[in-house]
């Protein structure tokens, strides 16, 4: 597997314009019944701690994954429109804490 | 391709609170008895604190409950509404068009029918109510850890919620108004309203904003890291406290029927297996992939139970049997989802495997 995350073309072009800058993470999600699930997110901006992530540059954008998402095989892709436009991760599962 | 391994996760990658939630709901069923049998100037004096009929301390132990789900709710995900379009169908449909009906159709024959020489009129009709209420009311959070155990499609899963919680928003009040017109259970719509209002509308605005505005300040990572983490674990916490000033003022009817928890059970055991099986052939038969296929029918089966608690009591009081019965619901979810979840795994070989 060459990329450490495929990035298709429309959310490369939307990176580059939110400043070329991609951070891939997981997001903890409470559940109701006080438990924990992580789901994978992809945002245009950097990470607030640099050195828990991988960092990687792949066409020509600054890529920072956290190790657990790294070489898996996702994808991120953009959709939405105007402010609600966003970046999404694709092919992730849920991850427990 | 997925980060899933080989294996599937089991019941015992849940968190303790989670996986044993039936165990701490009877726990609490036993400590709320106890509490209104051996010291009952507890709930004399918390319920003298009401505004408008409304109980204060109810109503912020609700907005402990579901306030914190509310503010992890990412709406923008809502964007996402096309890319899983056959699951999105399938689990919306049986979730809105579905699932209400199938809960009072199966409630009114058990509650009315089957179970009328062990249950009074008034007792049925309360106990229908209440499976209405939580018929109507489609899981928010727990669906997460339902999606993690069946190694469900994470994106998927995002959209599906937000999408159930903009359209409870405004499809709860006006199903729950029909199912108990129906049954010839008056409630008036002033009262439906307000506990929508109290209990959906406010909870939901302030998560809402609070995300926007912190993320805004603070940033994404701060809010999931920071914030959510302290806040997150009150909605257990509130939960538990609410069961027990309920069965502080339930006692009485505990102690006179305690057969009736398993007649509340059975009804809705089946509702949820029912649900599952709709959600889960169907699917099948458009060769949904299984990692949406297997949540799909997971939110399809499961139940938002704070809110029909919240509204159980908004709507007919903390005594009633309404409340007894949104409780009973909270008492079997997770032995029951866990079934669901093995047999999902076990039949994973019957859909096709990717969802790209």
């Amino acid at each position: 597997m060459s990329n450490v995350i495929d990035i298709d073309s429309n959310a490369v072009a939307f990176i580059k314009q939110q400043g070329g800058v991609v951070t891939v993470r997981l997001s903890p999600r409470h559940v109701c019944c006080g438990g924990i699930a992580n789901l994978a997110v992809a945002e245009a901006r950097l990470p607030d701690n640099t050195q828990h992530f991988q960092h990687h540059i792949q066409d020509d954008i600054s890529v920072y994954i956290t190790p657990d998402l790294a070489a898996q095989g996702l994808r991120i892709g953009v959709e939405g429109w105007w402010k609600l436009r966003h970046l999404y991760v694709d092919g992730a599962a849920i991850q427990s804490s | 391709m997925t980060t899933q391994s080989n294996s599937s996760p089991t019941s015992a990658d849940m968190g303790l609170f989670e996986r044993y939630l039936s165990l701490w709901v009877a726990i609490a069923i036993v400590a709320g008895i106890a509490l209104g049998q051996f010291a009952p100037a507890v709930p004399d004096v918390l319920s003298r604190f009401e505004y408008a009929q409304v109980s204060i301390p109810i109503a912020v132990l609700i907005w402990a409950m579901i306030f914190p789900m509310m503010a992890q709710i990412d709406f923008s995900a809502i964007a996402g509404v096309r890319r899983q379009p056959k699951g999105l169908t399938i689990t919306t449909t049986v979730n809105w068009l579905i699932k209400p009906f199938t809960m009072f159709a199966l409630a009114w024959l058990f509650f009315m029918v089957i179970f009328r020489p062990f249950i009074s009129e008034e007792l049925a009709s309360q106990y229908l109510a209440g499976a209405i209420l939580l018929g109507a009311a489609p899981c928010t959070a727990m669906v997460f850890v339902w999606s993690y155990l069946t190694r469900g499609d994470a994106a998927y899963t995002l959209v599906q919620v937000a999408l159930n919680d903009l359209i409870m928003l405004f499809a709860f009040a006006p199903l729950v108004v029909l199912l108990l017109g129906i049954s010839n259970i008056q409630v008036p719509w002033d009262t439906v309203i307000l506990s929508v209002v109290l209990y959906i509308v406010i909870p939901l605005a302030a998560g809402y904003f609070t995300r926007k505005t912190l993320i805004a300040k603070h940033g994404a990572e701060w809010y999931d890291n920071v914030f959510m983490k302290r806040v997150g674990p009150i909605t257990p916490i509130g939960l538990i406290i609410t069961l027990v000033l309920l069965f502080a003022f339930q006692g009485e009817v505990i102690l006179n029927n305690p057969l009736h928890i398993v007649l509340i059970a059975i009804p809705l055991i089946i509702q949820t297996f029912l649900i599952f099986f709709i959600a889960y052939g169907w699917a099948k038969a458009w060769r949904v992939p299984h990692n949406i296929a297997a949540p799909g029918a997971m939110i399809g089966a499961s139940n938002f139970f704070e809110l029909a608690v919240a509204a159980a009591i908004a709507l007919f009081g903390l005594q009633s049997g309404a409340a007894l019965a949104t409780v009973v619901g909270v008492l079997v979810e997770v032995p029951l989802m866990l079934a669901l979840v093995r047999i999902a795994n076990k039949t994973r070989h019957h859909f096709p495997v990717n969802s790209q």
